[in-house]
């Protein structure tokens, strides 16, 4: 068959290219990675329909429907357009116009999310909630970004590996009269965490400096001496990323901060990436953003206007631990730089 | 108020006793009647307190041998005579002598065990015309862990002893477990008898099926337990078994009711 | 006599009665639970209707209130100890049936057993009088009606929470004045008559099946699945253990103070001496302790009544959730085993012998 297709274009339309000729696949986006089932027999009449019968879950919590031939893309783009107003407009209030040309870009990826507190012992927040706040500020972008959102310091959601990863952290309270130096919470701590808890005269302390705030403490404690402070505390890690040349997991950022904080900095993301990219829009990993722009740089932009609460703490100064799969990868012929 | 039974008082330490490298015997100044096998709750600020056996008694004093182990007891090995040791006591029940007296006796005690039962065996000491007869194997792990050598010495001119260590060849001492010597007691030759054994829970297990297999009627077998207590008066729980609490029925028990004891 | 009150008039009796009362009742504590956005209820002072949980059941039980989780006996120096002193007011507890049952077998442990009080549980005990909140249906995990523990006449008031008002009896008559010009009702609280769960009780009549039980292989399916973490007994309302220590209040100073904290029998060290002996070494072999104290041993020592009273807070908080109700049934199953197979065995015999 004799093709001709604009294929950066099909891209930038969550139509990712396939090995075969002039067929794609679709990538539909699931902020934080939960919605209702019943939006499944639309991913199921879609792959039975214009797909190859399968689908794929894709590796940032999207719908992906590989299979689907060039000629029917518009067909497809048009049955979407139910889903995407469901799911960008209803759930996230995303600021946007739904027509029958399918996702306007594919510029911010996927946020991804752990299932968080509406499910999970362990978690710290409602990962579903905030994943979909901040779909609202970066959806639809053409500058590049991935997110993703754990419930607990575990980090289940990879939010290490991300160019912003945002992990939900509580201050643990101690109420020393009931407790019961049962120990659990030491050997948790110990076992699951930093190991910040010790006894001392028949009760606990703690070394405050080096506690995640995880919360094992709170779950293994039998008298509800540990409870978690019901303010939501944040932990931000920029710079991850996987890739070719030189993976690495991302640095602490922001620590202890509120959820206002969150979303400034990442409210600031398009106008730092726009001014350090030129206004040009380009597919580039939000690590070399930071690096192009230098830390102390970014620092300033993502900060712009954003008030700090009391607990917050911010890194002075990042040392990034890359991987390079080549030694002295970053070491080039000086006539070829650009 | 009420009478506070939790509130412990002083005594004055009269004299400290080294037994061994680890062990102690403390004497203190206390006018309290006090019956053989009994316990008092020691503590020292700082610490904590733990349930001793009172190991001799006599006018006005009384003493407690100490081992240090735990954090309770280590504390104790820093004071002197004329310092004060805190308590309250004495609690528990005890060996029924009245019930021993014109009979033959059998004490059988192992290591620290040999404790609770000094008194008892330096009352017979002193009164040797109340008993027909006394036998008394003591056992130990090793020379360094012989616990009241001037007594066990005394013993050997009114009792028949047999005194053991656990793996090691010393004069005046035989080797292996104490129940390994119950064989030699000549019960059959007793018209009436009582056997008392206290040690360690294995020791008191096994010298006590010993014991039975060489004839000894159930009834007529005392023992001692030692366990965890916070109180000693029946509140705390840690020493209950079943529905016994050691502390009040305890801790000696006849061994037709220690057997059904099941921790 | 019983009176219809309004919350707003009901707020008033109780600031007249916090003149006189520490008033306790459940209360909330906001995104304070085991998880996260989880509340937790538990007993604390009042001082209005509304902070009253009355619609669901508290995570832990009242006994906090009279035999506190942490508590000093007595402060000592060098040279003496001087008992700890408690508040002088009187102490009214919103109360269900189930847990005014329960204290009774506090005061069966505290003030009976050994035949001496204790005076640290006395001293707040005879300051309580009992408010009861009127529970006619429980919840899934309650057991109350099988441990016969479902009703009480041992109240001073009982109250019905309704939409805009309250239904109080009034039977201790210290606290008719109170309620003199409120409009008279014939309410008198209903009891719960029937449980979603019932529990058989084990028949442990004779030491050779108590043996027997000790032995059982059900026990060590417990192994693998309980932490040991004492939430079962931390939220009892009949567990009473606890463990003394010593703290002192500088590292060079001579003054401190001794206190006693809840102990929970499922903890490794419950039973261990100093040396590191324990005796219960398995967690399985701990909740056989446990659940023969609930519900044989307490018991057979002091002959009334059954120390498990089934308000099953011990299944609500268990995180590994471990059904104390299932616990009681599958022991009382094997127990009816032992004995058919003992029944079995002897007409067995008499046969050979016929």
């Amino acid at each position: 068959m004799n093709h001709d297709i604009n294929i950066k274009e099909l891209q930038k339309n969550c139509f990712r290219q396939s090995k075969v000729p002039g067929e794609f696949m679709l990538q539909m986006r699931v902020p934080g990675g939960v919605i209702e089932a019943r939006h499944l027999s639309l991913v199921q009449h879609i792959a039975d329909t214009w797909g190859n019968g399968q689908f794929h879950l894709g590796m940032r919590q999207t719908f992906s429907l590989p299979g689907i031939k060039y000629e029917n893309i518009e067909a497809v783009n048009e049955y979407i357009k139910s889903y995407i107003e469901d799911i960008e407009v209803e759930l996230c209030d995303v600021d946007m116009d739904v027509n029958d040309k399918g996702y306007p870009t594919i510029g911010a990826r996927n946020i991804m999310a752990c299932i968080g507190n509406s499910h999970c012992i362990k978690a710290n927040i409602d990962t579903t909630t905030l994943a979909r706040k901040l779909e609202k500020l970066i959806f639809p972008s053409d500058y590049h970004i991935k997110m993703s959102v754990a419930g607990c310091p575990n980090d289940c959601a990879k939010a290490q590996f991300n160019d912003f990863g945002i992990i939900g952290i509580a201050k643990m309270e101690y109420d020393y009269d009931r407790c019961i130096c049962c120990k659990k919470c030491v050997e948790t701590c110990a076992h699951h965490a930093t190991g910040v808890l010790s006894v001392e005269k028949g009760k606990i302390v703690k070394d405050t400096c080096c506690c995640v705030g995880c919360g094992e403490c709170a779950t293994v404690c039998p008298t509800g001496a540990w409870t978690r402070n019901p303010k939501k505390f944040y932990r931000v890690i920029i710079g991850g990323r996987s890739g070719k040349q030189y993976p690495r997991m991302g640095k602490m950022f922001l620590n202890w901060v509120t959820e206002d904080v969150v979303l400034g900095v990442i409210g600031n993301w398009q106008e730092f990436s726009a001014e350090i990219l030129n206004h040009k829009p380009v597919y580039l990993h939000g690590g070399h953003l930071i690096d192009r722009a230098g830390y102390d740089k970014f620092k300033e932009m993502i900060l712009k206007g954003v008030e700090l609460n009391p607990e917050a703490e911010v890194a002075d100064k990042i040392y990034w631990a890359e991987t390079e799969y080549r030694a002295n990868i970053h070491v080039k012929p000086a006539c070829n730089t650009k | 108020m009420s009478k506070n039974l939790l509130l412990p008082k002083p005594h004055e330490i009269l004299e400290i006793i080294r037994e061994t490298e680890i062990e102690y015997t403390f004497r203190v100044e206390a006018d309290l009647k006090v019956e053989h096998g009994q316990f008092f709750q020691i503590s020292l600020p700082k610490i904590g307190e733990a349930p001793i056996s009172v190991s001799a008694m006599g006018d006005n004093w009384l003493e407690f041998t100490i081992r240090k182990v735990g954090k309770v007891t280590n504390e104790i090995f820093n004071l002197r005579p004329g310092d004060k040791l805190f308590m309250r006591g004495p609690y528990g029940t005890s060996f029924p002598i009245d019930k021993y007296k014109d009979k033959d006796l059998v004490v059988i005690a192992g290591g620290t065990g040999v404790s609770p039962v000094r008194s008892t065996l330096k009352h017979f000491y002193q009164n040797p015309d109340d008993i027909n007869s006394l036998y008394f194997i003591a056992g130990f792990k090793d020379k360094k862990s012989i616990l009241f050598e001037e007594d066990l010495e005394n013993f050997k001119t009114k009792f028949n002893t047999i005194y053991t260590l656990d793996n090691e060849q010393v004069e005046g001492f035989e080797v292996g477990f104490v129940t390994e010597h119950i064989k030699k007691i000549p019960f059959d030759t007793f018209e009436d008898y009582n056997v008392i054994i206290v040690g360690p829970p294995a020791m008191m297990h096994f010298a006590a099926l010993e014991c039975l297999k060489n004839g000894v009627p159930e009834e007529k077998i005392w023992v001692s337990f030692e366990r965890k207590m916070s109180c000693a008066v029946g509140k705390c729980g840690h020493c209950k078994i079943d529905e016994t609490y050691v502390c009040l029925e305890g801790p000696v028990f006849n061994y037709t009711k220690a057997k059904e004891l099941l921790d | 006599m019983s009176y219809s009150v309004s919350v707003k008039k009901m707020n008033e009796i109780l600031k007249e009665l916090q003149k006189d009362y520490k008033v306790y009742a459940p209360k909330r504590f906001e995104k304070r639970g085991r998880y996260s956005d989880t509340d937790l209820i538990r007993y604390a002072e009042i001082s209005m209707v509304e902070e009253i949980v009355y619609d669901e059941k508290a995570d832990f039980s009242p006994k906090e209130v009279i035999y506190p989780i942490t508590q000093t006996l007595f402060y000592f120096t060098e040279h003496e100890y001087k008992e700890s002193k408690v508040h002088d007011k009187g102490i009214l507890i919103f109360a269900r049936p189930c847990d005014i049952n329960g204290i009774k077998r506090l005061d069966t442990i505290f003030l009976e057993n050994g035949d001496q009080e204790d005076i640290y549980y006395k001293r707040l005990r005879e300051k309580v009088k009992f408010i009861l909140m009127e529970c006619k249906e429980g919840w899934d995990t309650c057991f109350c009606v099988s441990m016969g523990s479902n009703q009480t006449d041992n109240y001073s008031l009982a109250v019905r929470f309704a939409e805009n008002n309250l239904l109080v009896e009034v039977k201790d008559e210290a606290f008719n004045n109170l309620f003199a010009n409120e409009k008279t009702t014939d309410f008198t609280p209903e009891f719960v008559t029937s449980n979603q769960v019932t529990v058989k009780i084990p028949e442990i009549d004779n030491k050779e099946i108590l043996k027997k039980v000790h032995d059982l292989d059900m026990w060590e399916s417990y192994n693998s699945r309980c932490g040991n973490c004492g939430a079962c007994t931390s939220a009892c309302i009949t567990c009473s253990c606890f463990t003394t220590s010593d703290v002192i209040y500088s590292e060079n100073g001579r003054a401190g103070e001794r206190r006693r904290v809840w102990a929970s029998c499922l903890h490794e060290d419950f039973t261990e001496m100093a040396g590191g002996h324990s005796f219960r070494n398995t967690p399985g072999e701990r909740m056989r302790f446990r659940t023969l104290h609930k519900v044989y041993d307490f018991k057979a020592r002091f002959g009334e009544e059954q120390m498990c009273v089934g308000c099953g807070r011990c299944t609500d908080r268990c995180p590994q959730l471990i059904s104390f109700a299932t616990t009681i049934n599958r022991l009382s199953e094997e127990v009816n085993k032992l004995k058919n197979k003992k029944v079995s065995q002897v007409q067995a015999a008499s046969k050979e012998v016929e």
